[in-house]
């Protein structure tokens, strides 16, 4: 019997333990999905517009300047609270916002809007949750950064708040050169 | 980059916000043709849900897992191929959504592993046994 | 108080371990004082710390951190008495309480005669236990002071007030931690290169393996019955990690059983049943390790904090890499130039193992690839059913057919003719059985059909076996045996026939399903004693007769605001009816789910067919020792 065989076991597992202490110590999210959509064209959609009888069609808004498109809803709480923070970026020079809503009731979310200031300068409604599935949507709020030729840059996943406004910001003023 | 953690939000959304608490599928998802509502459950079995701990989208009560058996069976109306409709998942949420592992480099040694195993270790019996001719 | 007596304990404890673990050998009579000392004292200094723990939510003491974490006043109290263990923290208590006891166990069942040994096992397992008392300090102390009294606790996940989840991690954890025994007795033979001849040490592990193994197989029941009766879609194995956890050990045992029994016969395979020894515990502590560590997300994770996971790696690595290194020194001391007959008793086992190890290995790898993936590419993939069901259940089925004739193999050498004479009636029997099954059940379906051919082959040869006395073949192995044939039958029926059926209805509306007609009478509120519910009352007729009401609830648990579903089951012999109150209002009406799951009661049954096998086993095997 050959005795070098034994030392595999040994050599697996020193391997497997090397793995395991490097996913442990990088500063990793294990319920953390990375997005398909980095890196390519933004998806293409047609959104029935929230305000007006009009129709958004996706690449007449991508193409041109940064773009950030925010999927929120009414009956979402931390949308609600990263309001603020959207509102604080449609004020910055150079960058579009445009809004979905998601599954949600176009009065009750006018309503919304007007209440709390609306920093969209576009909002496309997403009645079925389709458009979100073609952004590969978990949840919301989400938002996607496109950038000025249309490929989507960065997702960012879950509210804007206080502590992340700054990086995220930072994140797309990159992108504006 | 500080991330906040995706079931954070997720369980927050679901206490304050969504009132249709189904437990997998509903009614009025069900397809007339059962052939094809057989197709859609098992694709359904093998796509996971994305935003749970570890459940098929056939099983799980989410939203996202609703909207998911929909447009599955949404598709298979249109008229799509088994493939077409794993394809279009894979290109928005990744293999990641595949709950059985699709065959690609990184896999092979993976769906490899239970026969090569079985084979060598069979080698090995054969080996030991084949001696005992001798005594 | 309660956390000054814990603490106390726990830190004593650990002192006593740190002795027992570096302790020098110096006189027969001192060993045995001073290591009689370190045991008894490290299992009750354990027990206190655990019980003291107990007490602290049975009298709901909030100046506990962990009791104000995990419990409620309001809290039936037999599940308070369960969240003791239904946390981190205190499932280490446990954990630890449960090594003690084999420590204890260790010191009292080998003979003193054979001292060297002895002392060296206790040094393992009390390194075991120094290792874990040292990461419950560190980073799980369940005592600690609220900063601020409060006078109510953070509730518990009502999911988890379950009588099967309450009992489910004792039974579980005497398995699972059980191993170590078996470890510690493995390495302690490889660094002293004990002979097999002067020091029984192959029986020694016997004990513990059984005692450990027959506790496992009921404790992953437990959690299966649980998930059955609980999640609401007559699942019972999801192939989550924390289950395969507990399975991969359960898998190794089964093999050490049998080829224990090898070396007990012709002190053959050695090496062999001290390197499971050595994999079983070692993978106990990996689950251990995946579970606790945060590095998966599971439904079962407990909390994440990354330097638990780091503590228990690192102990994972000095203990694996110790053991690893030291057999690969010393396993050419039991090397043993024997070699087998696949026609016998002693070739059937090592099939067995052979298949036992490799479904073991394909559980493991199909958990942790995505991992590997993850880090090597950084890549998200995952591995769910499909693959496990694809790549197990093939490997399992020639492993049942050898199972039902291989124990009445001769040892040594069995001829074909022979095994061909035998194996000729119960050939029949289960074709006659699975004819008549398929008769009376009318549905052709290949995979369930290839179940039910296996469960009644191995119930068959089970049977005959016993009637007709069969030689080589003691009732425990029957009893054990035959519950396998009963848990396949279960596996088979519930997996490949069962029946679903959805609708929405109002109340007064009638569902047929079958032969079965469901009436929904009502619906009322109702009050438990710590949630509100919704409750619907359903009329359930066959052709014939009434067969019961059953009353599924939708269950709002105040405290954590957590709502639940709770199915009702109408069991029978031949099937589980099985109803779930879905989503709904009285104008839309509701969403009700009724299932047909035929022949589960027989997956509980062979269970505890197999759990009794072990009972008797582990009777007979400490009787044996007492006489010795």
């Amino acid at each position: 019997m050959n005795k070098k065989i034994f030392l595999v076991p040994v050599i697996l597992f020193f391997l497997l333990i090397s793995i395991f202490f490097y996913l442990l110590l990088i500063d990793r999210d294990p319920s953390e999905l990375p997005s398909m959509l980095i890196n390519k064209k933004a998806p293409q959609f047609k959104a029935e517009s929230l305000f007006d009888e009009q129709t958004i069609i996706s690449n007449t808004e991508f193409g041109e300047e940064i773009v950030l498109v925010n999927f929120f809803a009414t009956w979402c709480l931390p949308c609600r609270a990263e309001h603020q923070f959207i509102k604080k970026l449609s004020n910055k020079p150079g960058i579009k916002l445009i809004g979905i809503n998601y599954k949600d009731k176009n009065e009750i979310t006018k309503k919304w809007l007007n209440e709390m200031g609306n920093p969209y300068s576009k909002v496309g409604v997403d009645k079925n949750g389709s458009i979100a599935i073609d952004w590969g949507l978990y949840g919301i709020p989400e938002t996607y950064v496109v950038d000025k030729n249309g490929i989507v840059q960065y997702k960012y996943i879950g509210p804007i708040t206080k502590k992340t406004y700054k990086q995220f910001y930072s994140q797309i003023k990159k992108l504006k050169k | 980059m500080k991330k906040i953690k995706l079931y954070n939000y997720l369980i927050g959304l679901f206490l304050i916000g969504a009132t249709t608490f189904s437990l997998s599928v509903e009614p009025e998802e069900f397809m007339k043709d059962p052939k094809k509502e057989l197709r859609a459950r098992e694709i359904s079995k093998n796509i996971r849900c994305v935003v749970c701990q570890n459940q098929s989208i056939d099983d799980s009560s989410a939203q996202l897992a609703k909207d998911l058996r929909l447009l599955i069976r949404q598709k298979i109306r249109e008229g799509n191929t088994d493939k077409q409709i794993y394809n279009f998942l894979t290109e928005r949420y990744g293999d990641f959504i595949l709950l059985n592992p699709p065959l690609k480099t990184s896999t092979i040694f993976l769906w490899l592993f239970p026969f090569g195993l079985f084979v060598i270790g069979f080698f090995i019996i054969l080996k030991h046994h084949k001696k005992s001719n001798i005594n | 108080m309660i956390n000054i007596v814990g603490n106390t304990s726990l830190y004593l404890a650990l002192l006593l371990a740190t002795f027992q673990t570096f302790s020098l050998f110096k006189t027969e009579k001192k060993f045995i004082k001073r290591y009689k000392f370190f045991v008894f004292g490290s299992l009750i200094f354990s027990s206190i710390a655990f019980f003291s723990l107990m007490y602290g939510y049975f009298v709901s003491d909030f100046t506990i951190l962990n009791v104000f974490k995990n419990s409620h006043s309001s809290k039936p109290l037999i599940y308070k008495i369960a969240a003791t263990w239904g946390n981190h923290e205190g499932s280490m208590l446990l954990w630890i309480l449960v090594l003690s006891i084999f420590n204890f166990l260790i010191f009292k069942l080998c003979n003193k005669k054979n001292l060297n040994y002895v002392y060296k096992s206790l040094q393992i397992q009390g390194f075991i236990i120094f290792g874990f008392m040292l990461f419950i300090i560190l980073t799980s102390n369940p005592f600690q002071n609220m900063k601020s009294l409060q006078s109510e606790g953070l509730g518990f996940n009502p999911i988890l007030q379950d009588p099967a989840l309450a009992i489910h991690p004792p039974f579980l954890y005497i398995g699972y931690v059980g191993f170590s025994a078996a470890f510690s007795l493995a390495i302690a033979t490889l660094i002293s290169q004990t002979k097999i001849t002067d020091v029984p040490w192959h029986q020694y592990i016997k004990t513990f393996v059984m005692i450990a193994w027959t506790f496992l197989t009921i404790g992953i029941a437990l959690g299966s019955i649980w998930a059955y009766y609980e999640l609401g879609w007559g699942g019972w194995w999801f192939w989550d990690p924390v289950e395969n956890a507990s399975f991969m050990p359960w898998l190794l045992g089964t093999a050490l059983i049998h080829s224990l029994m090898i070396v007990e016969k012709t002190k053959s395979l050695q090496i062999w049943v001290l390197l499971l020894s050595i994999l079983t515990f070692l993978l106990s502590v990996i689950g251990t390790f995946l579970v606790r560590s945060g590095i998966l997300t599971s439904v079962h994770t407990f909390a994440l904090d990354p330097s638990r996971g780091i503590y228990i790696l690192t102990f994972m690595a000095i203990l694996g890499g110790y053991a690893f290194i030291l057999f690969f020194k010393k396993s050419k001391y039991f090397f043993s130039e024997k070699y087998f007959i696949f026609l016998s008793k002693e070739g059937s086992i090592l099939f067995n193992n052979f298949l036992m190890v490799i479904v073991c290995a394909t559980v493991f790898l199909g958990t942790v690839y995505p991992l590997i993936i993850e880090a090597i590419l950084d890549d998200k993939i995952s591995v769910g059913e499909p693959y496990f069901n694809k790549t197990i259940i093939p490997m399992t089925i020639p492993a049942i057919l050898l199972m039902g004739i291989a124990p009445i193999f001769s040892w040594k050498k069995d001829t074909l003719k022979r095994i061909i004479r035998i194996s000729s009636p119960k050939i029949i029997a289960t074709i006659i059985l699975t004819l008549s099954f398929l008769y009376f059940y009318k549905f052709i379906n290949f995979m369930g059909i290839i179940g039910i051919f296996l469960a009644f082959w191995i119930m068959s040869n089970n049977f005959l076996n016993l009637i007709f006395k069969a030689k080589g073949y003691s009732k425990e192995t029957v009893l054990a045996h035959f519950g396998v044939g009963l848990l396949i039958l279960g596996i088979a029926g519930s997996s490949v026939w069962q029946e679903e059926k959805v609708a929405r209805m109002n109340v007064k509306d009638k569902m047929k399903i079958k032969n079965y007609t469901i009436i929904f009478n009502e619906i009322n509120e109702i009050k438990g004693q710590n949630y509100v519910a919704i409750q619907g009352n359903f009329l359930v007729n066959n052709k014939k007769n009434k067969i019961t009401n059953l009353k599924p609830e939708k269950r709002l648990y105040p405290v954590t605001n957590i709502v639940t579903t709770e199915a009702a089951i109408h069991t029978s012999l031949a099937r589980d009816l099985y109803i779930v109150l879905g989503d709904g209002n009285s104008n839309d009406g509701w969403i009700i789910r009724f299932y047909i799951n035929p022949l589960v009661i027989w997956i509980w049954i062979g269970v505890m067919f197999m759990f009794a096998g072990g009972l008797l086993s582990i009777k007979k095997n400490l009787n044996k020792r007492k006489n010795a």
